[in-house]
Formats: C-alpha cells, sequence, structure tokens
C-alpha cells in the first residue's frame, strides 16, 4: 500500500471569534465544528456560518442522524441540534485523554490521542465493547462506506488513514502536507473530508481518493 | 490535543490557573506536565514550575519539536522572572525559530518578547530597540499587544520619550483589558505608576525640587546645563559628556553646579573630592590637575575659572545650570534599583544586569545587608538578594544603559 498525497479542495476560516477548531462531524447539509466553548455549523457550499451551540466542545463531535455527540473534558455529551439541549452524558474511555469521535451502527467509536488507541463505546452506557491499536497518535475517527478512517497528528506530520476495524492493520494512507495538523475527521458520505485544523482555526476539505471509494469491502 | 488539555489550555490562556490544574492534576503524561508547569508558574511557585517544564520537556517525543519549544519558552520566562539572567538565551532563540517556522507565530511572538525584555533589563537599549522594530504589533493577540506595549514603554521610560511611554501604556492597558487577565492589566497599572512619581530631584541655587519623569526630559531638553547625578554625566542641548568613568571629575562638576553661579572653596573640593580632611600642598597641586581635566572635558559646555578662595563653573552663553540628582541618594543607588522591583535577584543577575563584576556586587550587597537595605535567604548558589520593603521611588534613572539620547 503506498500512501498518496491529500488534495485539499477547499479551505474555511479562521472563523471569527474562535482560534481553534477541535471535532468536526456533518448532518448531511452542514458541517459541525467544536470550538473550545461553542458548536459552530458551517455551509460547506457557501463558506457562511449558520448557527452557534452554546456548549463545553474540546475535542471530537459525532452526529447519529438525530443528535450531536460531544466531547467535553472527561465525558461524551449528547445533544439535540434543534435546540441546543444536552439530553445526556457518558464518561469519556479515555478519562479526558479523548479526541475523536464517530458514530457507526448504533456505537461511538472514540479515538484516545496519545494512547494511540480507538475505542468502540456503548453510546447508553459509555463502556468500551472493543479497542483497536494504531501505530500513531489518533485525532479524528470517521465511518464512511463501511470505511473506518482515522486522523493522525504526530512529530508534526499528519495524515488520514483507512483501518481494518478488526484488527487495525493500515489499508489506505493520505499524507497531508507538512506542517499541517488535522485535529478532527468527518466525511461527507461522498468524495469530501472534513479535515479540522487545529489551532490554525481552518477547516480543510480533502479529495476522498476513488481508489478507496471503490474498495468498500476489501480486507 | 486531548479533551481536558484543550479545557485546561482554555482556562489557562482566561487567567485561570487554578481550574487548569484541576483538569490535570493528576496527569503525568507530556501534555499535562507541560500545562501543570504553566499553571504552577503562574501561580508563583516558580521552582515546581520549572521541574514540571523539564519533566515535559523530557516527556515528549524528539519530533514533536513545536511542544518542546514551548517548554523551553516557558522556561526562560520563568528564569527571566527569578532574575536569573545568566540562562542561556540561545536556547530560546532556537526555540523561537523552531516556533516560527513550524506556523506557530503567536509563541514566537512571546519568545521575541522575553528576549526584548531580558535585554531592557541588563540595559542593552540599542539591541532591544533593533529587534523591537522587527515585531507587527497588529498581528499579535490583545495578551501579546499588552506585553510588547509594555516592553515599548519600558525602552520609552529608559530612552527619556514619557509622551511614547504614555502612548504606549495605554494602548497597553486597552489590551490588557481586551485580554482580559486581571494579573495582565495590574502589571500595566503598576508600570503606568512610574509616570506619576517622583523621578529625580532638581538642585539648583541652593533650593531643590521633585521632578517627575517628563519634567526630567522637559529639562533635558532646554537650554539648562544639567549635571546628571543620575548617570554621572554632564549634558547640555544634545551634547553630553560622561563622566561615568572618572568619580573623582563629577563629583568637582557636581559641587561647582550646586554652588553656581558661587564659587567652591579649595578645601571644601579637596575634602570632598579627595576625602582629605587637610588640604596640603601636594592636594591643592593634585587638584589643580583634576581642574584642568575637568574645563577639557566641558570645554564645549562649561567654563572652569579659579577664584580667590577656590573654584567656579559658569555656562558659556549664560544659561542656567542645575544638578539633578537621584531622588534618595545612597551608596549603590543602581542596585537598589533594580532590587526596587520587588523580585529576588542573584548577585551574579545583579552583576550581569550592571556590568560589573559579581565580586563587586557582592560587596555592596553585603554593605546594604549590613545597614538592612536588602535583605538576603538561602545560600550559595541558590542565595537570592531583595529588597526589605520595596519603595516608592521609580528605577528608571538609575538602571544601567546609555544616556537618553545615544
Amino acid at each position: 500500500m503506498k500512501p498518496s498525497a491529500a488534495e485539499i479542495l477547499r479551505e474555511y476560516g479562521p472563523f471569527p471569534g474562535t482560534d481553534q477548531v477541535a471535532g468536526v462531524t456533518f448532518d448531511g447539509r452542514h458541517v459541525w465544528f467544536a470550538s473550545g466553548d461553542k458548536l459552530i455549523a458551517l455551509d460547506p457550499e457557501s463558506g457562511e456560518t449558520l448557527r452557534t451551540i452554546d456548549v463545553a466542545a474540546h475535542a471530537g463531535t459525532a452526529f447519529d442522524g438525530r443528535h450531536l455527540f460531544q466531547i467535553a473534558e472527561d465525558r461524551i455529551q449528547k445533544i439535540d441540534p434543534t435546540n441546543g439541549t444536552v439530553l445526556g452524558t457518558i464518561p469519556a474511555p479515555g478519562g479526558g485523554t479523548d479526541s475523536g469521535l464517530a458514530w457507526a451502527e448504533g456505537t461511538l467509536w472514540v479515538g484516545q490521542y496519545r494512547a494511540r488507541k480507538i475505542h468502540q463505546i456503548d453510546p447508553e452506557t459509555g463502556a468500551i465493547l472493543r479497542t483497536i491499536e494504531s501505530k500513531r497518535y489518533v485525532t479524528g475517527v470517521s465511518w464512511v462506506d463501511d470505511q473506518l478512517w482515522h486522523a493522525t497528528w504526530e512529530g508534526e506530520e499528519a495524515d488520514l488513514r483507512r483501518v481494518d476495524p478488526q484488527t487495525g492493520d493500515v489499508l489506505d494512507i493520505i499524507e497531508m502536507p507538512p506542517g499541517m495538523g488535522v485535529s478532527g475527521l468527518e466525511s461527507d458520505g461522498a468524495d469530501r473530508f472534513f479535515c479540522g485544523g487545529g489551532n490554525s482555526g481552518k477547516i480543510r476539505a480533502v479529495r476522498r481518493p476513488k481508489k478507496a471509494r471503490s474498495s468498500g469491502d476489501d480486507k | 490535543m486531548d479533551s481536558v488539555i484543550t479545557a485546561a489550555g482554555r482556562a489557562l490562556a482566561a487567567g485561570d490557573p487554578l481550574g487548569a490544574l484541576k483538569r490535570v492534576a493528576l496527569r503525568d503524561d507530556a501534555p499535562a506536565l507541560a500545562l501543570r508547569g504553566l499553571a504552577m508558574a503562574q501561580l508563583g511557585d516558580l521552582v515546581r514550575a520549572r521541574a514540571l517544564l523539564r519533566g515535559a520537556h523530557r516527556a515528549f517525543q524528539p519530533k514533536e519539536a513545536v511542544a518542546r519549544a514551548r517548554c523551553v519558552v516557558a522556561e526562560a520566562e520563568i528564569a527571566l522572572v527569578s532574575r536569573e539572567l545568566s540562562w542561556p538565551v540561545e536556547a530560546l532563540d532556537a526555540a523561537q525559530a523552531t516556533l516560527q517556522a513550524h506556523g506557530d507565530p503567536m509563541n514566537a511572538a512571546h519568545a521575541r518578547n522575553l528576549v526584548l525584555r531580558r535585554l531592557l533589563l541588563i540595559g542593552r537599549l540599542d539591541e532591544a530597540e533593533l529587534r523591537l522594530a522587527e515585531i507587527d504589533p497588529a498581528k499579535l493577540t490583545p495578551a501579546l499587544q499588552a506585553a510588547h506595549e509594555l516592553v515599548v514603554a519600558g525602552l520609552s521610560l529608559r530612552r527619556l520619550r514619557t509622551g511614547t511611554a504614555r502612548a504606549a501604556l495605554t494602548r497597553a492597558h486597552a489590551a490588557a483589558r481586551a485580554a482580559d487577565i486581571p494579573a495582565l492589566t495590574s502589571e500595566v497599572e503598576s508600570a503606568s505608576l512610574i509616570l506619576n512619581e517622583v523621578a529625580a530631584r532638581w538642585i539648583s541655587r541652593g533650593s531643590v525640587r521633585a521632578l517627575r519623569l517628563d519634567d526630567v526630559e522637559a529639562l533635558m531638553a532646554s537650554d539648562t546645563l544639567v549635571v546628571d547625578a543620575c548617570r554621572n554625566g554632564v549634558r547640555k542641548a544634545g551634547t553630553e559628556v560622561s563622566l561615568a568613568t572618572r568619580p573623582v571629575l563629577f563629583t568637582l562638576a557636581r559641587m561647582l553646579a550646586e554652588a553656581w553661579p558661587g564659587d567652591v572653596s579649595r578645601e571644601l573640593l579637596v575634602d570632598r573630592a579627595f576625602r582629605a580632611r587637610h588640604a596640603d600642598e601636594s592636594h591643592r597641586a593634585r587638584l589643580r590637575v583634576e581642574i584642568g581635566r575637568l574645563r577639557a572635558a566641558l570645554h564645549d559646555v562649561a567654563e572652569l575659572r579659579a577664584t580667590k578662595r577656590g573654584f567656579a563653573m559658569a555656562t558659556r552663553d549664560g544659561c542656567a545650570m542645575v544638578v539633578l540628582a537621584p531622588p534618595v541618594e545612597e551608596p549603590h543607588a543602581a542596585l537598589l534599583a533594580l532590587l526596587a522591583d520587588g523580585e529576588s535577584w542573584s548577585s551574579s543577575a545583579l552583576a550581569i544586569a550592571l556590568g560589573t563584576s559579581p565580586r563587586t556586587v557582592q560587596r555592596a550587597l553585603e554593605q546594604l545587608g549590613a545597614a538592612g537595605k536588602a535583605q538576603s535567604f538561602g545560600r550559595g548558589r541558590a542565595c537570592r538578594w531583595i529588597m526589605p520593603i520595596v519603595p516608592g521611588f521609580p528605577t528608571t534613572l538609575l538602571l544601567p544603559g546609555p544616556l537618553p539620547s545615544d
């Protein structure tokens, strides 16, 4: 497997009043991103920010089709995006060392940053169902077309990698340009990834390679 | 960054070190050690802070260059605040370059600001001014802007440009409030006090007046011949003669200026300048020699003439003559001026700041200590000196450095 270079399609931000982008997710129309003490909705076509929910938002963000999930300190909050109400919280598996967050088929997947792990957890209780190991620090986590992707950021280098959800084996690597960190990851379900840019305050759209799109079921 | 580090970092940036500490108190991974170090530094436990930051530096991987560079910058700041001026500045320069190269302009700016503050403290004003010009304050965050303006103000005060200093302090105040960090705002406010305090005494024709810094600036810009006992020099309208390395000549010049337009007797001159109680023939001969030297040194601004009982000094154009004296006259006034910042100093840091030998400083400190004007604590290399009570006089004119117009 040969790494490919990331193709940056578009850059959004930095946005007024925010200084960092942690987690990102996509609700089918808008990109939601975590920025410290708020969640912000971005229209990826116009580049405009549309809505803000005032809620602690320190790391990964996910969407299950109805709710937003947001890591804050050592817990994961379940949020109603229509009114911003926090419906419930569960403990985060890393006890606050958590980074990325993704939703897939009834469970949450949580990246544990410097522990280089991804945990699959029960979204009702927070119980760990399974843990896979990565070779590098894990930032964003995303599921698209039955593929598990995660972002890495270690020693000033970042990439997006597809891993086998059973074994953790690396199946694909997309390398980011030097010095361009990725703090959060989500796909639009089609040919784009949205990447949080950490302290740069930016969000970048990166092309999802065709090869990866057509080989959804290989192992 | 992970979620708790992000939360703790935000608390720290908002000036809430206890909030930051609460979140990472039980963690020993590299980012947590670094944050704990920064929080302890904000809380004033500099020894613990430094140990934590060194631990963080070790715990980060060699490839985590930016994180390591930030640890170096934080440690340098602690060294500066602890007045450990012998701390290796090369490491700070290297860290600043790393941060700049890796897209962290804010921490790079913070590193540059530390370099500037150190240069200001040790009186290397030209170098500080040169490096200040490389910075565009418009690109900084409010907190960094405030720190930057404090350096501008410090430099302007030392250069006796009080208008510039006042404007910089006003900008610093606005930036500190925008940053919403109470400690920073109070630092700016205490720096602003200097402008309203007595900076020097004006002595002429037997009368004494207290001057503020802008009065001093106005005096320096006027026609008056100023015998400057704060910097041991003679200045008039842009011309200046430094007598800093010639204490006998300066003593004579000051005595003559205080007596102006009258004269001073040979006996008194010999008594004060040579510390000789009874003037004999050899003292009179030496006085003639020293007066000759002073006459040559001040040739452009003043003339010295012999009178029946001694000597008198007059300006060449008939304008006035004053002595500018420190607000409090003490032996080792420059040393006390440094200690007046309220920090604890090592004798070696004082020697670096004053540009003299550690032994000279040590002797002076022992005298000040015996007189109750300085206090030491700790032993050996850990020994530090402080002022027992911080006096209310500003230090600007007494601090080391070239004359304002240099």
